[in-house]
């Protein structure tokens, strides 16, 4: 809630180019807001709006970047004085970053130096702004750690970043901005490189640190629930402008602008879905919403894909003569089916799993043991050859980054019309109409196949890769991340194109994700891994509306609900990490038991070594 | 400890290989060490004679096995050409060429770093411009260029350094570097100029790091960015390949030995090739593969001292 007091900052009509090719780009232009005291504004936009941009202008690290502010004001209250930061020479600046305003990033894993111990990175800062001798900076860090709660912080002190899991980092890099008690902490997409359970803890440890510290916090996102679930005050962006600006309340329950409207009808919120069978396309804000005709909830008894027992293990190798020593188990002891036309979503966090069970069903990834029947063809005991021939042509894979899975050397019509030729598929006309059709049926442009990859954005070069999947006809696409990497907007288009296929052609999808809320719109039934277990699984409604197993519980609970009303954050004290699926080579699992509790929802018995509580 | 025992066991592997190689192909080349002592003209009888007595008839393994156990031993035989032994002959030449080696690569490493670094934090402007083109410059020209150059500019316009020729700098160090000064830059300035197109990719990279951001944002000042936060994260990688160029350090005094008469390794190879001195050519290519691997080696080791990440317990 804004407090009535001098602000601290105030942007006055921002106004940031980059140097172009052909001549100044306007990276963002006429941004206004402040922040008061003791505040959390939220800077909520797609990629491209600017959001960042304007953070890093507030810290003048935008220079860096080839960008430089031609106008506007960054007024900053320091020491009962308002300065300009646009104007500030550079070495008032060195004096204000990290000591005024702290500021962490999005990538735990990237921003810290490899090569130095966290002592040192968490140090210097101190050592600079406050000029603290060494044993004293030492103290300062530690009772930093002990702050952000990090587990033996004495010894956090020696390590190396690599040494550290990326939720531990990212409490570093907090510590580390919160060093010399900055008035105002910028936090750049903090929490999306990380899992929900862990984007939990951090959001939960921000919120604290402020409430105990009283500085102000500018937060920069492109999730809207985490917008809800932490904002004062919310602003909007879309291309380098400001499109709204209000109290977090008001945004949410009535949103003046279009694009704002948009932005939340394309949110997935977690238990919208509560009470319906089956899934549902999202409503678009201006375009007509495709009703996807209901799915036969399948009408045959015979499942398209059985898979039993599914085990995966991955070498860890090491010694004089790199013989493996240990064994990842990826994918332990899973079995589930997928219907015809349907649709099973794996849940999990990084590392559960989940996308080695994707690969293991196509053996992209070879399988240790298990069954694997499509359409009664047990693809485990296929030559490679048959592989090649029956079972990719059957299953398809869409990836999660479309930039990297397109040839960037290709044209779009050589790549989809490739696994036409490669499968030698009979089209009714030649291969070229055949191409055209997918486009049509992607809802692509006839003139995109002859562009390459970097002409399209990354929505477009999903429908291409989506189109190319599509291509042999499969029973069965498996989307591993597929729309992960999309902006919401485009992921809401992206995810109703994949249900109108499966309304009309009737593939059946295995859907892998990290996204709880996407997940209970798109899915018939979900499968929740951990540690390569199949730890629940059951139709949407009985795990999301009835979960049993306390990982499945855990997992909801910490999704950010994308409404104000409905805070969920909890205290950041259930630090947990993740064991490790490491196991020596002898090493003897204990098979998966299940219960069903209900027909068709099933949870695993006990805890089968899976370290939980 | 164990990943040194690992390399340098593989190392031992690739030295056996080497000598094999070696042996065999010395062994392949026309005329033998029986006629080189002897000479082309010699009595054919006297030749067979020398012959047995050298164990020239014994299979090729046999004597290969002779060989090896020589070298392993401490008897390496004597030179054709400079009716020497061996062993104490390399030593002293190996010295004068380690000499060569180093400076050379001291010179190249405190030109290089500074001048990619520079180049890297301005990238692609003029200053970067420049000092591309200059790498560009050096890495394209062969170094016996460089070294006409020198010897034209410093030795016979400026006369402030010798031209040609070596001293043991047991006998008058003064006088060695001076000497050592002038085939070292000729060898350092082909060495400078890569190791400064590899500074600046490997800095320019590091330099768009979120580390280097956050570096800033917590208000360190710009060389501390650049010449610790930056510049730690470049050594390994500008160290592997200074590592790697010993060996070609090692072609390369051969030619430029040659053009100072600087008589090192690279001289004495070239004058036992030229002269088939086959015991010679055979122990200076096992111990110039030998220095360039231990080189290496000790490249390998260091990089665990700059880079944590690769640090094995």
């Amino acid at each position: 809630m804004p407090i009535d007091q001098e602000p601290l900052v105030s942007v006055d009509k921002l106004r940031v180019e980059f140097r172009g090719e052909d001549g100044p780009i306007v990276g963002v232009e006429n941004i206004s807001f402040s922040i008061a005291p003791g505040e959390t504004v939220c800077v909520v936009g797609e990629s491209g709006s600017g959001k960042s941009v304007t953070s890093l202008s507030l810290m003048r690290l935008v220079e860096f970047g080839g960008g430089r502010i031609t106008s506007g004001r960054l007024g900053f209250s320091l020491n009962g004085e308002q300065i300009d930061l646009a104007q500030t020479d550079s070495e008032t600046m060195q004096a204000i970053r990290g000591d005024e305003i702290g500021m962490i990033f999005q990538e735990p894993m990237t921003s810290l130096n490899p090569v130095f111990t966290i002592e040192r990175q968490m140090t210097d800062g101190l050592r600079v702004h406050r000029g603290l001798s060494r044993t004293k900076a030492r103290a300062r860090a530690l009772e930093l750690l002990q702050q952000v709660r990090i587990p033996e912080p004495e010894r956090r002190l020696t390590q190396y970043p690599h040494e550290l899991s990326g939720g531990m980092r990212q409490r570093v890099m907090i510590a580390m901005a919160m060093a010399c008690e900055p008035r105002l902490l910028i936090a750049d997409e903090p929490t999306t490189a990380l899992d929900v359970t862990i984007q939990a803890e951090i959001l939960a440890l921000i919120d604290r640190l402020k409430r105990e510290t009283g500085m102000a916090v500018l937060f920069i996102t492109h999730d809207m629930a985490v917008v809800a679930q932490m904002a004062d005050r919310v602003v909007v962006m879309y291309r380098g402008k400001l499109v709204e600006e209000g109290p977090v309340e008001r945004i949410f329950a009535a949103p003046q602008e279009e694009y704002t409207r948009k932005l939340l009808a394309a949110v997935p919120r977690l238990g919208e879905m509560r009470g319906k069978p089956a899934p549902e396309p999202m409503r678009l804000v201006g375009e007509e919403t495709a009703q996807a005709s209901p799915t036969p909830i399948d009408a045959a008894p015979e499942p398209l894909l059985k898979v039993s027992n599914l085990t995966t293990r991955y070498p860890v190798k090491g010694g004089l003569f790199r013989r493996t020593i240990a064994n990842v188990h990826a994918v332990e002891d899973v079995s589930f089916d997928i219907g015809r036309g349907q649709t099973l979503a794996l849940v999990g966090e990084s590392g559960c799993g989940k996308s080695s069970c994707g690969r293991s069903i196509l053996r992209l990834s070879e399988p240790t043991s298990g069954q694997v029947l499509l359409d009664r063809t047990d693809i485990l005991a296929l030559n490679n050859r048959d592989l090649r021939r029956r079972a990719w042509r059957d299953m398809q894979m869409v990836f999660q980054d479309p930039f990297a899975s397109l040839n960037p050397y290709m044209r779009l019509r050589d790549q989809v019309a490739e696994p036409i030729r490669n499968f030698a598929i009979k089209t009714a006309g030649t291969v070229e109409d055949r191409v055209a059709e997918l486009f049509d049926r992607v809802d692509l442009p006839r003139s995109f196949m002859s562009r390459f990859p970097h002409e399209l954005s990354g929505g477009q070069r999903q429908r291409v890769a989506i189109a190319r999947a599509l291509a042999v006809n499969p029973k069965l696409i498996i989307a591993d991340e597929a729309v992960s990497a999309l902006d919401v907007s485009v992921q809401a288009q992206v995810l109703n194109l994949m249900m109108e296929l499966q309304a009309e052609l009737g593939v059946s999808y295995l859907f892998i994700s990290h996204d709880m809320a996407v997940v209970e719109r798109v899915a018939h039934r979900v499968g929740v891994m951990y540690l390569g277990r199949l730890v629940e699984i059951g139709s949407r409604q009985q795990v999301f509306e009835n979960p049993q197993h306390s990982y499945t519980k855990s997992l909801l609970s910490a999704v950010p609900v994308a409404d104000p009303t409905q805070r969920n954050i909890r205290d950041d004290l259930n630090f947990r990490p993740i064991p490790s699926p490491v196991f020596p080579l002898g090493h003897i699992p204990a098979p998966s038991i299940y219960d069903e509790v209900a027909p068709g929802h099933q949870v695993l018995r006990a805890q089968m070594g899976l370290g939980l509580d | 400890m164990s990943y040194i025992l690992n390399r340098v066991f593989s190392m031992m592997l690739t030295l056996f290989l080497i000598s094999a190689i070696t042996f065999a192909v010395t062994n392949i080349l026309p005329g033998d060490v029986a006629m080189m002592i002897m000479g082309t003209q010699s009595n054919p009888e006297a030749l067979a004679g020398l012959r047995e007595t050298l164990g020239l008839n014994d299979p090729l393994l046999v004597q290969y096995g002779r060989w090896v156990g020589g070298m392993l031993t401490g008897d390496w035989g004597s030179s054709l050409v400079f009716k020497e032994p061996i062993a104490p002959l390399l030593l002293q030449k190996m010295t004068a060429s380690g000499l060569l080696v180093l400076f050379s690569m001291a010179i190249a490493l405190t030109c290089a770093i500074p001048l990619g670094v520079w180049a890297a934090v301005h990238a692609n402007r003029w200053q970067d411009t420049a000092a591309s083109s200059t790498a560009m410059l050096g890495v394209s020209l062969p170094d016996f260029f460089w070294g006409i150059m020198l010897i034209l500019l410093f030795a016979r316009g400026l006369g402030w350094l010798p031209s040609s020729g070596f001293v043991d700098p047991g006998d008058d160090l003064g006088a060695a570097v001076r000497h050592a000064l002038l085939p070292s830059l000729a060898l350092g300035l082909g060495l400078m100029a890569h190791l400064t197109r590899m500074t600046r990719a490997t800095m320019t990279g590091i330099l768009k790091q979120e580390f280097i951001r956050v570096a800033r944002a917590k208000g360190l000042n710009e060389s501390t960015v650049v010449w610790r936060y930056g510049l730690a994260n470049a050594v390994g990688p500008v160290m592997t390949v200074a590592g790697l160029q010993v060996g070609y350090l090692f072609g390369s005094i051969i030619v430029i030995e040659s053009l100072f008469n600087y008589t090192g390794m690279g001289w004495l190879t070239y004058q036992a090739l030229l002269n088939r001195d086959i015991p010679l050519i055979q122990a200076s290519v096992f111990v110039i593969a030998a220095v360039v691997m231990l080189a290496n080696l000790i490249v390998d080791l260091l990089y665990a001292v700059v880079d944590p990440r690769i640090r094995l317990s």
